[in-house]
């Protein structure tokens, strides 16, 4: 299977002098094409620091990231944003939108950039998308007119616009109520099925047991890996995918 | 607590603590020496007037003197302490020859006296009544400022040689706003000269009670005593001899009240931004109970300990400028001996200013009380902020591109931020517009209409030079011959006498000639044309009170005639104060002639000015313009110095506001910022929405600021000219200055500013900024 994201013994540090320490120490993943896959791990093992080293929004300190077969130590900033913009899309733990836009304006705005854009093409677009997720009704209003489930679907509609190879998403359910978790999780089963590459952080075993592949990662490492394999949602019982994972993480003492 | 605060914060921001810090040091060190400055000044000049002895009532007077009458009129009053009359020798300043030249350009009555025996005493350096020996002549201080003699120089006065032996300060004449200026010498050498000059008296009374000063002076009015010449009292001499140093404080406390005004806008828009920024925080602490006053307290304390730095700061360099400044106050005047009242106002003002700083601080703070807990905390934001800019769309912005249009939507839905820069902007170009109009108007050919003068290619003085008449004759019979001669026409200025409505009589200078051969531009009315017409300058007819219709009347050839009033003119030479007229008379004492011509070839105007200069040696030849040059060069030559001085702080302010701002933005939209390069936006991206923001509001800026400069600009350079004597005044625009040339300089002085300010924007890190 063709690797769409392939990391090679990434080391990033934070720190100064004593207190430097290795985030990441030489972590290596590979992710397939069309594949759905959770890291997990406890809180300051590095889980964003390598998202953010894989997307390229962050820099690491040696190792290399090859993205659709592309060095990405090997492009400058500007090539990184392009890259970000028409090849990635983002989900945030929080919905990172932009106060002074409406919810349509939003979900343009990163697609809006190139001046050639076709306005009216777009814009249908993101119509269509927010109808999929059901935000066609706030398409005039503000952020701060919407709750954080429809934002955080906002969010999504902003990153599927456009065709994204892989979706990031950094603890995406992590300020949400379990039934706007669960909407926004069928919601991303849903854009998998559709083909897209998805990589996603989380401390939720919930949200990990609907992945096809857990990452463990402890003190920068990778400690573990579990199988989970595609998940049904008409056939599976996801409590008892959960459960696998819960006891899967025991065992990696998490 | 506070401590650590304060120092965290200010630390994480040094770049604009610095900033309001020196503008607070600014505005602390120039308030306290205007207070510095009007104790020493106001001490020294009471100290002056005090040794010096000045009159209290002064009556000057050319002419027969009546002693006798004057005795009796003493004798009757016994609120007289002492009097005295003292001799003024006027001698004309070309027989005054210093080493470096003689005065005859001056325009100041020079004159010389012997030491006063009772009071008005003439002093020297050390304040010391000065005994001039024989051959000695002591000079007066303006004389030694403007660095024409030097101890121990030699002088000739009518051909007699004196050697300066020292400067004088002289409480009546100091100031260069006093028409005259005394000479001190022995009365051995004043016999010796007398009769080189014209005496003019000056009676002068030192009264009991100085405040019955009022009463005395409508007592000698009505007494009918020997009164030619200028009356002038105690509280006058004391506002001459403070007019040009208080013109100085004046200017100090206009631009400290600049520098607070600034001072106040940092302060005011870093507040808003910090508020913005902790909005979540404001919002918990009031969530968990503490009082608005309790989270006031950590704001005020940090802007407390940054006001109470600048004000020290300033208040510390404020001795530095202090002794530069009172330099020119003790040199005139000598010491004030108010060292400690001077400092304890110093202290006092500088303590004002920090409190006025606090209050200013506390009332921005008010807004606390608007933040709603819950919202606060939800969002993080103020919710009205997200209004504004709302017909704006992206999805509608093909044409100026998504990044512009970010960048204008930022500005409408933050006004009251971006209020701020706009504030700055509209003042530094209203600074920077204005007193370059004012130049341009006062450079400009037409400002000659503001000059009771006509334009004429050639203009020929006649003054300071004995029979007037004759010479000025002469010069028009030359013309009259002369082919390149178009027209020409000869305008003798004579003194006559009017009465006021109230019976008092006031002398009026009135210019005599055909005033229809080449025409001034009058403000209302016409030209005189026939002999029991006038034309009044628009001050002299604010004075009389006559407006065009009314009847004056004036005393010709020893008959009283009326005149009535055709025709007022803007004049702002000679005091504002001057009349035309076509009736002849050739006994009233005649002050000067002007030839004015103008030639059938105006190319010729040069070669013309050196014949008739060649021709005629006792006149002054020059061409219009010149002539404006002559007599507004100086003024022109400072307007435009402080033209260019004022646009170049201006856009100095410009510059280090928009960094300043532009910094601060970009400190407080470090989250947008990640957003936005998280989803793809470059560096360059941001700039170009910053840029937009600073050129959006800039434009504005301008718009509003140029307005603002042609009309209330224009406003109050036309109440300062028209205190001078003109009638109407508008501005004479250069378009490529005003309108392309001053816009350049401040697009340019924002988008370097912008460049620089925001190159921290390059900095932000999407993980540091983002991530949960």
């Amino acid at each position: 299977m063709n690797k769409i994201l392939v990391g090679e013994n990434l080391v990033k540090s934070f720190g100064e002098g004593d207190e430097r320490r290795n985030v990441l120490d030489g972590v290596s993943v590979e992710i397939n094409e069309g594949e759905f896959v959770a890291v997990m791990g406890p809180s300051g093992s590095g889980k964003s620091t390598l998202l953010f080293a894989l997307s390229g929004m962050d820099g690491i300190d040696s190792g290399k990231v090859t993205f659709d077969g592309e060095d990405m130590s090997a492009l400058g900033e500007n090539e990184l944003a392009d890259m970000r913009r028409t090849e990635m899309g983002f989900v945030f733990q929080q919905p990172t939108l932009l106060r002074n836009l409406t919810i349509l304006d939003n979900i343009i705005l990163p697609s809006m950039r190139d001046r050639r854009a076709n306005g009216a093409e777009i814009t249908s677009k993101a119509r269509a998308l927010m109808k999929t997720t059901g935000v066609a009704e706030l398409e005039n209003r503000e952020i701060t007119q919407a709750s954080g489930g429809q934002l955080q679907r906002v969010g999504i509609c902003r990153a599927l616009m456009s065709d994204p190879k892989v979706i990031f998403g950094d603890e995406p359910t992590g300020a949400l109520n379990s039934t706007s978790a669960s909407e926004v999780m069928n919601l991303l089963g849903e854009i998998h099925r559709n083909g897209t590459t998805i990589l996603l952080v989380t401390h939720d075993a919930r949200v990990a047991a609907r992945t096809e592949r857990v990452l463990y990662l402890f003190d920068g490492k990778i400690a573990g890996e579990f199988l989970a394999g595609a998940y049904d949602e008409a056939g599976d019982d996801l409590k008892e995918r959960e459960e696998r994972v819960i006891s899967w993480l025991a065992e990696m003492e998490f | 607590m506070y401590y650590r605060a304060i120092r965290n914060d200010i630390l994480r921001n040094k770049a604009i603590t610095l900033t309001i810090v020196a503008f607070v040091a600014a505005a602390a060190l120039l308030v306290s020496l205007a207070a510095v400055l009007v104790v020493n000044l106001s001490g020294a000049i009471d100290g002056l007037m005090t040794q010096a002895k000045t009159p209290h009532f002064m009556q000057m007077h050319s002419g027969e003197m009546d002693h006798a009458q004057l005795a009796a009129f003493v004798a009757q009053h016994s609120e007289i302490a002492d009097w005295q009359v003292l001799e003024f020798l006027n001698i004309d300043g070309a027989q005054i020859i210093f080493e470096g030249g003689s005065l005859a350009g001056s325009v100041q009555d020079n004159g010389f006296s012997v030491q006063s025996a009772k009071f008005d005493y003439l002093l020297d350096l050390d304040s010391n009544v000065i005994q001039a020996r024989d051959g000695e002549i002591y000079v007066p201080i303006p004389y030694m400022q403007q660095g024409l003699a030097r101890v121990g120089d030699r002088v000739q006065v009518a051909g007699k040689d004196f050697t300066v032996a020292g400067f004088l300060r002289d409480s009546q004449m100091n100031s260069l706003l006093s028409s005259s200026k005394r000479f001190l010498i022995s009365q051995n050498d004043y016999a010796e000269i007398s009769n080189f000059g014209k005496v003019e008296y000056l009676i002068e009374f030192r009264l009991t009670d100085p405040s019955a000063l009022g009463a005395f002076e409508i007592a000698y009015a009505a007494a009918g005593l020997d009164a030619n010449g200028p009356t002038i009292t105690y509280p006058l001499f004391r506002m001459l001899n403070s007019l040009s140093d208080g013109l100085m404080i004046a200017v100090i406390l206009l631009i400290s009240a600049l520098v607070v005004v600034i001072a106040f806008l940092c302060i005011r828009f870093t507040l808003l931004a910090k508020i913005e920024e902790d909005y979540r925080e404001i919002g918990v602490l009031k969530a968990i109970g503490l009082r608005v006053s309790d989270i006031k307290k950590i704001y005020l304390a940090k802007y407390a300990a940054i006001a109470a730095a600048g004000s020290l700061l300033g208040f510390a360099l404020s001795f530095v400028f202090r002794g530069l400044l009172l330099k020119n106050i003790r040199l005139n005047f000598g010491d004030s001996g108010n060292a400690s009242l001077a400092l304890a106002l110093g202290i006092l003002s500088v303590l004002l200013l920090f409190l006025v700083i606090l209050a200013f601080v506390n009332s921005v703070l008010r807004r606390f009380r608007k933040i709603p807990p819950a919202e606060a905390i939800r969002f993080g934001i103020a919710q009205e902020q997200s209004r504004g800019g709302k017909y704006l769309r992206l999805s509608r912005s093909k044409l100026i591109g998504a990044n512009v249009m970010l960048g204008l939507k930022d500005v409408l839905a933050r006004k009251k931020i971006y209020a701020t820069m706009l504030a700055v902007l509209v003042i530094a170009a209203f600074i920077v517009i204005v007193p370059r109009n004012l130049h341009n108007t006062i450079s400009a050919p037409s400002f000659i209409t503001y000059m009771g003068v006509a334009r004429s290619d050639l203009r020929i003085d006649i003054q300071q030079t004995d029979d007037i008449a004759a010479k000025a004759a002469d010069v028009a019979a030359a013309m009259e011959s002369d082919a390149a001669i178009e027209r020409y026409v000869v305008l003798t200025s004579r003194t006559f006498t009017t009465r006021l409505a109230d019976g008092s009589e006031e002398r009026i200078k009135i210019e005599l000639g055909d005033h229809s051969i080449i025409p001034i531009t009058y403000a209302a009315g016409r030209a005189p044309t026939a002999e029991n017409e006038i034309a009044l300058s628009v001050m002299n007819a604010g004075e009389l009170g006559k407006q065009v219709g009314d009847v004056i009347p004036v005393m010709i050839a020893g008959q009283e005639r009326n005149l009535t009033v055709v025709g007022t003119y803007s004049d702002i030479t000679n005091g504002g104060r001057t009349a035309k007229a076509v009736f002849t008379d050739t006994t009233a004492d005649i002050m000067w002639s002007v030839v004015s011509a103008t030639l059938a070839d105006s190319s010729l105007t040069g070669a013309k000015i050196e014949e008739y200069a060649g021709r005629f040696e006792f006149a002054k030849v020059s061409s219009v313009d010149e002539y404006i040059v002559q007599t507004f060069g100086a003024t022109m030559t400072a307007i435009g110095k402080a033209s260019r001085v004022a646009a170049g702080v201006a856009l100095l302010i410009t510059v280090l506001i928009t960094l300043l701002f532009m910094r601060m933005l970009i400190a407080k939209d470090r989250y947008a910022i990640a957003v936005m390069k998280a989803f793809g936006f470059t560096n360059s991206d941001i700039k170009v929405q910053y840029v937009a923001r600073a050129v959006f509001v800039l434009l504005i800026g301008i718009i509003l600021g140029t307005l603002l400069a042609n009309t209330l600009g224009e406003a109050l350079a036309g109440a300062a000219i028209s205190s001078f004597g003109a009638s109407t005044f508008a501005f004479v625009v250069n378009p490529v200055e005003a309108y392309l040339v001053a816009p350049l300089l401040m697009v340019g002085s924002v988008l370097v500013a912008t460049m620089l300010g925001t190159l921290d924007a390059g900095k932000i890190k999407i993980s540091e900024n983002i991530k949960e």
